[in-house]
């Protein structure tokens, strides 16, 4: 036992290899960096932030955890805890439509004959192309008639659907496509045999679906799911654009407001907040992305792309 | 509402057993089963997409071949003088060049870089589990969230690297009044923030080319290098097709970082063009420009994505994956 540690640090230690863990670890350590600082800028309260002439690594004299507690306890300056109860929402509802979604119209690409079926999958994919700024004030036009909505007679007459909660949940059952993709890719590799005999057996499609295929793209939805979390979770355009109550912010749209208010001249941001909702972002980003990272690898070999 | 008119669709093969009282009926829905499952399938999720994203998308298409400047003002049909006044107004051209060649040096860099970190995680290091995490973790964070530190790490009075600058006995540097430190920084922090997925990328391709070619080609003598030109290489084709047009695709639309670190400035001059279409659209409510700009975007991305498909796929046709058309990254 020992022997063979021994044996296995040497060849850790051979020059090659070393170099290596040098290399990706110091470009790690350089990556980090950062998110590192960050954390440290966490402990500082905002009158010694901004006194303190801020090294590589700034520790501050008097540690204060008054900008961790903020994340759970709100405070006068910032409804927090809201913030981070309407991201959280906003996360869940998506990811389980993004799932939905992509699982059928991953099946019916992947499984189902029937004319005209890949060019409606090319143009689908092809409109992933178009950058997605031009839909914006489309999109506020169009929230903003929304028919028998927020005062609204049949187009005009009120704010519609802007600065509710509809602008959350209208997105939901819209196709997501990059998910459809992957799941087509990834079902295409199950054999169909699979669902001739799940058929034969007299299962109808939803069966086929639900009981035979989507076991077999656990990690393929994996990803989906952890790819559309973190999504949502950093989304700042959605609320930023069409909503302005305080109760409907998500932590994204507060830094960007706190921001552009930095940007004004002659502004001081209030930078130990700005950090605080920063980190309140990244901790769950972190562990979403910690508890989940196998399947990243797993979904990516998955799909196919690799070839 | 909305999720009632999913579920509602959802009992598929509903179509077919009301179909089968009739047996000309009947037939029709047995021959276009497939079909009548999709519909039933696909419509609603298409039908919303359509009204979400189609429609809003064409609308902004449509405001390009107008003059629509604020909100108030009503829109007049100009037929194509935003188009011409794109490729004659400098500010224009300029930021489309500019994300073309922006977009190229980004995805360059982070190929590059995250290739040779794919092929030192390929090799059979302890702990090289926490090194993919440690690279992987700046893709996770938000945007709006990170660009605020780098902000706050270039601030000129208080700046760590203007106070190391000064700590080291260098004069420091206002980095917020020139072009070339502005656009180093968004570079900066592109690659920063992508270099770990593209690894990933590669090292899910290394893991997959096949292990027997190695040992072929050590029975035929080949070292290393040999090695990695002769076989590793030419195996990951169809993965670089991949990741070159999704990370060309997502670098070539940057414009989060520029808004947040930049602002476009000094001068506008580091302006790119989806940029550009934020601020028409949101400062200055010229949607007829932003209609334009986007449309133009989107040529430009479309034209070099099947350029660059058909120009790898021709040079090694056995050897490439069909992908059709490019994911968003």
């Amino acid at each position: 036992m020992r022997e063979s540690f021994a044996k296995k640090l040497a060849f850790q230690l051979k020059p090659g290899n070393l170099l290596a863990h040098l290399v990706l670890l110091g470009i790690g350590l350089v990556l980090l960096y950062p998110l590192v600082f960050m954390i440290l800028a966490g402990f500082f309260t905002k009158t010694e932030f901004t006194t303190t002439v801020l090294g590589l690594l700034p520790f501050p004299e008097a540690p204060t955890m008054r900008n961790f507690l903020v994340l759970f306890y709100g405070s006068a300056e910032s409804a927090i805890q809201k913030y981070f109860v309407n991201s959280g929402y906003r996360t869940l509802y998506n990811t389980f439509w993004a799932l939905l979604t992509s699982l059928l119209a991953g099946y019916v690409f992947a499984r189902l004959r029937f004319k005209g079926k890949d060019q409606l999958f090319l143009i689908l994919l092809g409109t992933q192309m178009i950058p997605g700024t031009i839909a914006l004030i489309p999109t506020y036009l169009e929230f903003a008639r929304w028919p028998f909505a927020g005062g609204n007679d049949i187009f005009t007459g009120g704010t519609g659907i802007l600065n509710t909660w509809w602008v959350y949940f209208i997105g939901g059952p819209s196709i997501n496509i990059m998910g459809a993709f992957l799941v087509k890719q990834s079902i295409e590799k199950v054999p169909y045999e699979l669902d001739e005999a799940a058929k034969v057996d007299g299962a109808g499609t939803i069966r086929i679906i639900f009981q035979i295929l989507l076991p077999l793209q656990l990690p393929i939805m994996a990803f989906i799911a952890i790819t559309t979390a973190l999504g949502t979770w950093n989304d700042f355009a959605t609320p930023f654009f069409y909503t302005s109550s305080d109760a409907l912010q998500t932590l994204p749209a507060a830094i960007t407001r706190l921001s552009s208010a930095a940007a004004s001249p002659g502004a001081v941001p209030n930078w130990p907040l700005i950090i605080t909702l920063g980190l309140g972002m990244t901790i769950p980003a972190l562990l979403i992305f910690f508890f989940f990272q196998k399947y990243i690898v797993q979904g990516l070999a998955n799909t196919g792309i690799k070839g | 509402m909305n999720d009632r008119k999913a579920v509602e669709t959802a009992p598929l093969h509903l179509p077919v057993k009301s179909a089968s009282t009739q047996s000309s009926l009947k037939k029709f829905a047995v021959r276009h089963k497939d079909a009548l499952i999709a519909a039933a399938i696909l419509s609603p999720m298409i039908l919303w997409w359509l009204v979400l994203s189609g429609f809003p998308t064409m609308f902004g298409f449509f405001l390009g071949f107008f003059e629509w400047v604020g909100i108030a003002d009503s829109p007049k049909f100009v037929w194509f003088d935003n188009y011409v006044r794109f490729f004659q107004d400098p500010l224009y051209y300029e930021a489309l060049w500019r994300s073309i060649w922006l977009g190229g040096l980004v995805t360059s860099i982070t190929l590059i870089a995250g290739f040779g970190a794919a092929l030192l995680m390929n090799m059979p290091l302890f702990g090289k589990g926490v090194y993919r995490s440690i690279w992987y973790i700046p893709a996770v964070t938000s945007t709006v969230a990170t660009t605020q530190i780098f902000n706050l790490l270039l601030d000129t009075n208080n700046g760590v690297i203007n106070n190391f600058l000064k700590s080291i006995g260098k004069e420091p540097i206002v980095w917020q009044y020139s072009v070339f430190w502005g656009v180093f920084w968004i570079v900066v922090y592109s690659v920063w923030k992508g270099v770990g997925g593209a690894a990933l990328i590669w090292l899910a391709g290394l893991q997959s080319v096949d292990v027997s070619l190695y040992e072929a080609a050590e029975i035929d003598g080949a070292g290393r290098w040999g090695k990695l030109w002769n076989v590793t290489l030419p195996g990951l084709k169809p993965i670089a097709t991949y990741i070159v047009i999704t990370s060309l695709i997502g670098a070539i639309q940057i414009y989060e970082q520029v808004l947040f670190m930049t602002n476009g400035g000094p001068y506008g001059k580091t302006e790119v063009l989806v940029f550009r279409i934020y601020r028409d659209a949101f400062w200055d409510f010229n949607m007829g420009m932003a209609g334009a700009s986007s449309l133009i975007m989107a040529v430009v991305v479309f034209v070099g994505t099947v350029f660059y498909y058909r120009w790898s796929t021709n040079s090694d046709r056995s050897n490439t994956i069909k992908i059709k058309g490019g994911p968003k990254s």
